[in-house]
């Protein structure tokens, strides 16, 4: 218990000495607060009781929030087949020579910490640079960055599945790939589905600002209504979001819901 | 009914993309593109330019280091934030203080401040950090504060949610014990919910760093400084040789942030 109990304190003070320290990285002296920008914040706060909602806007909006979707939907489609291929083999559950499961696990991790490591924004930027603008590289982006992500989560689930199912399928000679496809695969499938539906609210959110690298949906209306200073607009498209998202975390809780019981 | 709309979704949404990429005239698999790419990466690795590339120089790696220490500052200050809201917030966003067994009084504020903190939670977890820090330049100047005030605020509905869900989980025992023996509200929370919220809280916020430090170089997009802004500018400039080594220290920063935090999160056991 004490032993506990200091390594708990050392973290604390650890942690506080951190933030004090975080402090420091911003530059005071300059001054923080934007003084001009007092007016703008009151009117575009008053804006939000009055959202623009003309069908010609309307129109624009939801077509950007389509726009929005499409990419996160293409997105994880991508990350879940790189997720699905480099997961398995990381997880090690198919190759049966120790070498071979060696050099498969150690390969896929390490690929998937590279393609997780770097931020989907960040793809993005590159892979335009390299392809051209076109919505195949936001797409692309968002199926690197979070296929390493649920590469790694699908290999961890995959390697902690209980093995009492997986031995008897293998006494009565199955193969890897048929131990893999009705012992495991079955057991850690409800848990897969419901974090990559939580992913495809994340990788919503990461298309809602692609606009931030020059692709188009909604983060690209919301930027020009901003430079139009048009509050209104602003706050529709900020709704809109909003309800996509509250949206989808009911389904998906929904269908969570629905695998478990 | 679920899958089926799944399935359109994706076949739609499939159809939009490879419609817009061939008006665009892009094509991704191409002989061409397969060259772009090649021509990238070769930019990058700064293969065929006279003067050696900046991943090599021990200058270059050197002006890094201040760049790396903003956006690890930044990044400490979100989680920080983050992490004290969720504390002061979550609370009253428990469904057993507002409702249940924890609630302190009769009183029609504490379900009023389960609604507003639950609504808050969602707002800001539903934006994310690119938007926050369009919105804050409203009232701050371009900098490190903005930037680590966006992240917080994404990350504070995460964290926050997860708080309230840690209080409602809470084994109700010495609280009771508490609160019969004639604590008052705030030495309950003091005493009963806080600390015994803390170890969760704090190992989930650890998580959350590992992500928030992903998302920092991100915010610098924006102007909020660090790596984020030197990798725009060096990309605008096509610097690119130097967009390698940023990526480098972001790699090596990402990575070291991962072993503190799973090293930290061993201490909050």
């Amino acid at each position: 218990m004490t032993g506990l109990r200091s390594s708990r304190s050392i973290l604390t003070i650890l942690l506080l000495a951190a933030f004090g320290w975080s402090l420091t990285s911003v530059d005071w002296r300059e001054g923080v607060l934007n003084v001009q920008g007092t007016p703008a914040l009151l009117e575009f706060l008053a804006a939000a009781v009055r959202p623009v909602l003309t069908p010609a806007f309307l129109g624009r909006a939801v077509a950007a929030l389509w726009q929005t979707v499409a990419y996160a939907v293409a997105g994880m489609t991508v990350a879940l087949l790189i997720g699905a291929v480099l997961g398995t083999l990381a997880s090690g559950a198919l190759a049966h020579r120790r070498v071979a499961r060696f050099g498969e696990v150690v390969g896929a991790r390490a690929t998937l910490g590279l393609l997780r490591a770097i931020h989907e924004l960040v793809w993005a930027w590159l892979f335009i640079a390299a392809l051209g603008l076109s919505p195949i590289t936001g797409v692309l982006a968002l199926g690197v960055a979070y296929g390493g992500i649920l590469g790694l989560i699908f290999a961890q689930h995959l390697a902690d599945a209980p093995t009492a199912p997986l031995r008897a399928l293998q006494a009565a000679g199955a193969r890897p790939w048929q131990a893999f496809l009705y012992g495991r695969l079955p057991l850690v499938l409800p848990d897969l589905v419901s974090y990559a539906l939580y992913r495809f609210e994340c990788a919503l959110r990461a298309a809602a600002v692609f606009s931030f690298v020059g692709l188009g949906g909604l983060g690209a209306e919301l930027q020009l209504s901003l430079r139009e200073l048009n509050y209104g607009e602003v706050w529709t498209l900020l709704f809109l979001l909003i309800a996509l998202i509250v949206a989808v975390d009911w389904w998906s809780g929904e269908v969570r819901r629905r695998m478990t019981t | 009914m679920s899958l089926a709309a799944a399935v359109i979704l994706v076949v739609l949404s499939w159809l939009w993309v490879i419609g817009e990429d061939r008006a665009r005239g892009v094509v991704l698999i191409s002989a061409q593109s397969a060259e772009h790419v090649g021509q990238f990466i070769e930019d990058l690795l700064g293969i065929g330019s006279p003067s050696p590339p900046a991943y090599l120089r021990p200058d270059r790696w050197a002006a890094m280091a201040g760049l790396a220490a903003e956006t690890l500052g930044m990044s400490v200050l979100a989680a920080g934030l983050a992490g004290a809201g969720a504390l002061a917030l979550g609370v009253f966003a428990a469904r057993t203080v507002a409702f249940g067994p924890l609630r302190p009084s009769r009183s029609p504020l504490w379900p009023m401040a389960f609604f507003v903190t639950r609504g808050a939670f969602i707002v800001s977890r539903a934006l994310p950090e690119l938007l926050w820090a369009l919105l804050l330049l409203f009232l701050f100047t371009p900098g490190t504060l903005p930037g680590a005030l966006a992240l917080g605020l994404h990350n504070l509905g995460v964290v926050g949610k997860l708080g309230a869900e840690v209080v409602e989980d809470l084994n109700l025992r010495p609280i009771q014990a508490l609160q019969r023996s004639g604590a008052r509200p705030g030495q309950l929370l003091a005493y009963g919910i806080v600390p015994s919220m803390l170890p969760q809280l704090l190992t989930y916020l650890l998580y959350r760093w590992e992500v928030i430090i992903r998302s920092t170089i991100v915010v610098g997009f924006v102007g909020a400084g660090g790596l984020g802004q030197e990798f725009r500018l060096r990309m605008s400039f096509f610097h690119y040789t130097d967009v390698t080594l940023i990526l480098l220290v972001y790699l090596l920063l990402v990575f070291g942030v991962d072993l503190v935090s799973a090293g930290l999160r061993r201490l909050a056991r």
